[in-house]
């Protein structure tokens, strides 16, 4: 009797072992193990953010009037830009208020989260090697992709039946419910599609995370504009994924259509990327390193031109970021005018001031500095990537002083920040200046930028100093400045925070340009925190031992 | 302080935590020597290094290092020395070339020619990204650098660990080169071998101590070969001769320990047997640091050194 079952297993193996796909249920159990903690993680952020909405809305709105005071919020340009079309509000409800204002953000999330795993469990294995003691196994060409799109499947779906459910539960209507689960669940399935062709293309994980973040930003960007346009979205709200997302209006017209669009882009970058992965060999990208430079060129041979060509792509990338983000808020200031007859108190509150238009440069000024602060905390991370990795040993055991290296890479940061300021202020004004025909904002919105720059070398200096002294400490020290500058300069008032919280933040210490009136003695106090800051980072730095914390 | 001394280390101690790294460790290297600096895997090689190159400060005992002390004159020193370590990292997106050339214009600049002929004697390609580099081709970018570099003292922290047979043979003879032109070298390595073709003087050390230090031929009483040889007449006699251990014979084949320095005697008296195969077997440097220092009780084998 056993015979005949144990030849069909025979042949069950034999089958399994010579398709693509052999060895699919182990992994998929092997991942399921590995990230028992990383996924119900991610899909709980996804009803957090529903439930914390649910039950804050009643908070802030407690009668129907509160509500359509706050509308504007997201009805207007520069709401429209950061949420959706905002359908529906010149009648609100919680519900419709929770899908214009909050529900893009889930769509986001499920977006970040379908990035992450995929590059995780597919360029991220092969790159380390690991993928190989697996694909040397008894598995398929195409296991380990396939592995994590069925991962990525089963935590978009479970996020959105979690999101539908929730939001049933917070009494929405039933229909516009499922349609945010569904609309928040396919978009992460176009992601993860999207990620699944950037792990081919790129031969590491993060330049993989990165190109498919990149084309995230892109559809926040498309989407952004062409809801500016108008409320409901114009023609380029319809060239996003995000945008179909959002275009489904739901609580308000209910509409499917735009999914089957997110249906068929997942399948198809999925079906793509099993296609491109066919034509490649393990390991490898589908762009071939191109040969560089035989030669260091003579800039390569000092710290400073070492530390400028480290900090170069960070530069660029956060960079352009930076300015694109300050241009596109700059194009807005004529909207904001127009907005602001109608603008709820609580917006006024962020930009502190009742003169709209000089509110308005300020909080771009300031708004900036705090992304630059983030570029400044992320730039100082690449010199403990330096020491931990070694390189920094390499270079200190040839003629380069501590305080050489360490001094070089300080201004280089230093200097890239100022740029990027300077530049992001100019682009801004330009904007500002061409929607409103008034010349006269470009001096006015680089000196608001300007302005802001102090506290910026601040957070460096301090960075620097527990650099020198507590190396351990600096990124998490870093953050939390970036944290507190955040959150005391668009909260502040919002939150009815303690004055001592806001003193933390070095932002807050200066004049908000052109507001108030410009004031020397905090930059000047923060100027010398900063230096002071930095000498103590470089005396640190000379005393301590390198790659041992 | 001895003025021919390019390198000398007093009582050396450094701990990490609870483990002790270094404890007194002693070491002379002279002026243009190769110096073997022999232990096994964390015996505290890199930890020495890394004291002598001033990233590390030792917490008893003095360094003294072409005349200057490591910790405060850094700089100065680092412009007369190249160091090269076990696991180079370099910077993905920098190019081999652009790699060796920045290392070799930090410490103050490079022969062109000789960078050129040392890449194809190494057969490496500069063109390429440090990212597609094998661990061995990033050895290479730093030892190409480092011997461009007109330097009077090379540290080498296992320099070769990840070469092929090939490039050993290559490093061996620009190793020997460097040594020709007045050049002094510390070597680290656990591979007794490759000490043994390069070395003038090795020190031994184990534990964060140096357990032995001499020339080579002062250590060869250390040295015990392992030779199988197959023989036409019995060979049970051999085992009565000075310097021959463990002596096993089996359907002809014979099997003893000789020690180093009794190697003639042995292999006449072999000779005389009519030998059909010979093979010798030199001993590594685990045998040897067992069969002369077994396991010292109660000390444990530091971890720390290999980071």
């Amino acid at each position: 009797m056993t015979s005949p079952r144990h030849a069909l297993q025979q042949t069950n193996r034999k089958q399994t072992s010579r398709s693509p796909l052999a060895g699919l249920g182990t992994i998929v159990r092997f991942i399921l193990r590995r990230d028992r903690i990383r996924l119900p993680v991610w899909i709980a952020a996804h009803g957090l953010l529903v439930l914390y909405i649910g039950a804050a809305l009643p908070q802030l709105a407690p009668d129907k009037q509160d509500l359509a005071g706050m509308t504007t919020l997201f009805s207007q340009p520069v709401g429209r830009m950061f949420t959706g079309p905002a359908f529906g509000l010149d009648d609100p409800t919680y519900e419709r208020f929770f899908a214009a204002g909050y529900a893009p953000y889930l769509f986001i999330l499920a977006s970040l989260m379908s990035i992450f795993l995929v590059t995780r469990h597919t360029r991220g294995e092969e790159q380390s090697g690991r993928a190989e003691l697996v694909r040397a196994a008894v598995t398929g060409r195409h296991t380990m992709l396939t592995a994590a799109l069925v991962i990525v499947g089963v935590a978009n779906v479970v996020s959105a039946g979690l999101v539908s459910a929730l939001t049933i539960g917070l009494g929405y209507s039933i229909m516009g419910s499922i349609l945010v689960g569904s609309a928040t669940g396919l978009t992460g399935m176009v992601f993860a599609g999207i990620t699944a062709i950037t792990v081919q293309i790129n031969e590491f994980s993060r330049s993989a995370a990165g190109m498919a973040g990149a084309v995230l930003g892109a559809t926040f960007l498309l989407r952004a504009i062409g809801d500016m346009v108008e409320v409901g979205g114009s023609g380029l709200s319809w060239a996003s994924p995000l945008g179909w997302a959002t275009q489904t209006a739901p609580y308000v017209h209910d509409r499917w259509a735009p999914l089957i669009l997110s249906v068929a882009l997942a399948a198809a970058t999925i079906a793509l990327a099993f296609v491109l992965q066919t034509k490649r060999d393990f390991g490898a990208s589908l762009m071939p390193p191109r040969p560089g430079k035989v030669r260091g060129h003579p800039r390569l041979g000092h710290p400073f031109g070492l530390a400028a060509r480290l900090h170069r792509s960070g530069f660029f990338g956060w960079g352009v970021g930076i300015m694109a983000l300050g241009v596109v808020d700059g194009l807005f200031t004529q909207a904001m005018l127009d907005a602001g007859k109608d603008m709820p108190p609580e917006l006024r509150a962020v930009f502190c001031s009742d003169q709209l238009l000089d509110g308005y440069i300020g909080f771009l000024g300031s708004v900036v500095s705090i992304f630059v602060t983030a570029y400044v905390v992320f730039a100082m991370q690449t010199l403990r990537t330096e020491e931990a990795t070694g390189r920094a040993d390499a270079v200190l055991a040839t003629a380069v002083s501590r305080s050489g290296w360490l001094g070089t890479h300080l201004a280089v940061v230093a200097l890239g920040a100022t740029l990027i300021m300077l530049i992001t202020g100019l682009g801004t004004g330009l904007a500002a200046a061409g929607v409103t025909a008034d010349a006269g904002l470009i001096p006015d919105v680089m000196f608001s930028h300007l302005a802001a720059l102090p506290a910026v070398l601040a957070v460096l200096g301090i960075t620097a100093a527990f650099f020198g002294v507590a190396p351990r400490f600096m990124a998490i020290i870093g953050w939390l400045l970036v944290a507190v500058c955040g959150i005391v300069d668009l909260f502040a008032d919002l939150l009815d925070l303690p004055k001592w919280f806001r003193g933390l933040s070095p932002l807050w210490h200066l004049a908000t340009v052109p507001v108030e009136t410009f004031q020397l003695t905090p930059v000047v106090v923060l100027v010398g925190i900063a230096i002071v800051a930095v000498g103590v980072g470089l005396a640190g730095f000379h005393r301590r031992e390198i790659n041992v914390v | 302080m001895n003025e021919s001394l390019a390198i000398s280390t007093r009582g050396l101690v450094k701990t990490f935590g609870h483990t002790r790294a270094l404890d007194g460790l002693d070491l002379n290297v002279e002026q243009g020597e190769v110096h073997g600096f022999l232990g096994p895997n964390g015996a505290g090689k890199s930890t020495t290094i890394r004291v002598l190159l001033g990233l590390l400060r030792a917490d008893s005992g003095t360094v003294n290092l072409l005349g200057g002390d490591p910790w405060k004159d850094a700089v100065a020193l680092h412009r007369r020395l190249a160091y090269v370590p076990g696991d180079v990292e370099l910077w993905p997106n920098l190019t081999g070339g652009e790699a060796i050339d920045l290392f070799a214009r930090l410490r103050g600049g490079l022969d062109q020619q000789h960078r050129d002929e040392l890449c194809e004697r190494f057969d490496l390609d500069p063109s390429k990204k440090a990212r597609t580099y094998s661990k061995g081709n990033r050895q290479k970018v730093a030892l190409i650098s480092a011997l461009a570099s007109d330097v009077e003292l090379l540290l080498l922290d296992e320099p070769t660990a990840g070469l092929d047979p090939l490039m050993e043979s290559v490093f061996q003879q620009t190793i020997r080169e460097m040594k020709d032109a007045g050049r002094t070298v510390l070597l680290s390595s656990h591979i007794l071998a490759q000490v043994e073709a390069l070395a003038d003087r090795i020190s031994i050390v184990r534990q964060g101590r140096i357990v032995e230090t001499g020339s080579l031929s002062e250590l060869r009483h250390m040295t015990r070969t392992t030779i199988v040889a197959e023989t036409d007449r019995p060979a049970q006699h051999l085992a009565e001769l000075p310097g021959v251990h463990d002596l096993t014979e089996e359907h002809g084949t014979v099997q003893f320990q000789l020690d180093g320095d009794r190697t003639n005697d042995a292999m006449q008296a072999l000779a005389a047997l009519g030998v059909q195969s010979l093979v010798a077997h030199p001993p590594t440097l685990e045998q040897l640091l067992m069969r002369y220092y077994g396991d010292a009780p109660g000390a444990k084998t530091t971890e720390a050194g290999t980071q």
